[in-house]
């Protein structure tokens, strides 16, 4: 099983944050959490906010913080479009934990005013959440 | 010294609109930098999700009636009894930009003028400038969205995808085509029109070359390329998690955002390019016509003290 890999690709609209050949593939879809392997049956399903782990070749992890997107995945293919990404090593911690307090209170404050508006800032503060598991996901490494 | 006077105030104005041209395409240069790095942060996203739709549209049935619609329309057409045709329209919101307006408006004209009569084209502009086509071509006008000059993000367009979705749903029309000049490099622009839905695989062609014609392409698509194209074909079956309903719902207007959302960007970079390369054109012009007129000054000048001196020297001899 471990000289097969598969091609995958995650891009957002402002770059393309990996693209390499790697082993195993772990995405949080809405369904749930999923591992992606080689000779995976081609499926299609959306993402929610979270971390996305890839095993690369030589055996190492890639942490990847995710807010949402789709995963396609083919034969010996998978391609993420996440509408933001970002690298765990990218990340810093205390931006983070700020921008997570900021969306909590905006959210306190708009519970009961803008469903949209609310939405919005709920959407914000699960993707600080997930870049926050990203970080402590990594660091444990 | 007669003349003189005339020739130096053309040579004062032409000096005056040298400026004004220089000027401008420092600007144009400007906002071309910024409008380039926006298309092509995007490219490789846009193109990796048309791919998807393509593939989905082969891989889908009858999973869900939107989708149908929207994306197996082939079969279905006999159902959308319209024979009206949306056109998305990406103009300049200002002109003086050499012929990338009229350019993209021809190049729509020349493509769907045998298939589609002009009554029945419906446009939806984005961009002032596209006012022209429905006066030369007589299509009629069904929106007109303002262009933002430097595009933020995927909220400009949202409202004209809800727009178009919705008609295109509706049966209103029985095809979305979208019109807009594709940037490939400082000096040269492609008006494309391309089908946007029902999204049609046949023709790849049409695809390929809208959305990452550039430097770039050739990494975001050799990657792609081999395998899928060949499975194109062959029955793609997918698993939809949590359901093809749910997926695809959400899924393809998105994707067909993205796909808007990029025609703007690539707009927006080949108009500012547009602009640049016209304004220095122009700029070039004048400096071309402030010499010709330079020299014209000097000899009518010196005409001038030549007939005065010769003037003065006949005055002599006739005294003596």
């Amino acid at each position: 099983m471990s000289n097969l890999t598969i091609q995958f690709e995650i891009v957002t609209p402002e770059r393309v944050i990996l693209s390499e050949q790697i082993t195993q593939v772990v995405v949080p879809t809405k369904a749930g959490e999923i591992t992606i392997l080689p000779n995976h049956i081609p499926l299609v399903s959306s993402l929610t906010p979270g971390v996305i782990i890839a095993k690369k070749e030589d055996g190492s992890d890639v942490i990847m913080a995710m807010s949402g997107g789709f995963v396609e995945v083919l034969h010996g293919k998978v391609v993420i479009l996440a509408d933001t990404a970002e690298r765990a090593d990218e990340l810093d911690e205390e931006r983070i934990v700020e921008a997570r307090e900021v969306a909590k209170k905006a959210k306190e404050e708009v519970k009961h005013v803008d469903r949209e508006q609310f939405a919005n800032i709920s959407a914000k503060l699960q993707k600080e959440l997930a870049r926050e598991r990203a970080l402590k996901k990594w660091r444990k490494l | 010294m007669s003349g003189t006077k005339g020739i130096q105030a053309r040579i004062k104005s032409v000096k005056n609109t040298k400026k004004v041209t220089k000027a401008m395409e420092m600007v144009a240069a400007a906002k071309m930098r910024r409008a380039i790095d926006a298309v092509l942060k995007t490219r490789t996203y846009a193109s990796l999700s048309w791919e998807i739709v393509l593939r989905l549209s082969q891989a889908v049935n009858n999973e869900h009636p939107l989708l149908t619609k929207i994306i197996t329309t082939g079969k279905q057409k006999k159902d959308v009894p319209s024979s009206k045709i949306a056109v998305i329209l990406f103009t300049s919101n200002r002109g003086l930009c050499g012929g990338f307006n009229s350019n993209i408006i021809n190049e729509l004209y020349k493509t769907i003028k045998n298939t589609v009569k002009s009554e029945n084209v419906d446009l939806i502009l984005v961009g002032k400038k596209g006012v022209t086509a429905h006066n030369h071509y007589k299509y009629n006008i069904e929106a007109e969205f303002v262009k933002p000059d430097i595009a933020s993000g995927v909220d400009d367009v949202v409202p004209i995808v809800k727009l178009v979705i919705k008609d295109y749903l509706a049966g209103k029309y029985s095809k979305i085509i979208i019109a807009y000049t594709d940037y490939i490099n400082a000096t040269k622009q492609m008006p494309r029109v391309k089908q946007l839905l029902p999204v049609n695989v046949n023709k790849e062609d049409e695809y390929l070359g809208t959305v990452d014609v550039g430097e770039n392409n050739a990494s975001s698509h050799s990657v792609i390329e081999e395998k899928p194209k060949k499975k194109l074909n062959d029955s793609n079956e997918y698993i939809f998690e949590p359901s093809p309903h749910e997926v695809l719902d959400e899924m393809v207007p998105r994707l067909i955002e993205v796909q808007i959302f990029q025609a703007l960007l690539e707009s927006n970079a080949s108009e500012h390019s547009a602009r640049m390369t016209a304004m220095h054109q122009a700029t070039d012009a004048a400096s071309d016509m402030i010499d010709e007129l330079t020299l014209t000054y000097n000899k009518v000048r010196q005409a001038g003290i030549t007939a005065e001196i010769a003037e003065i020297g006949a005055g002599v001899n006739a005294m003596n």
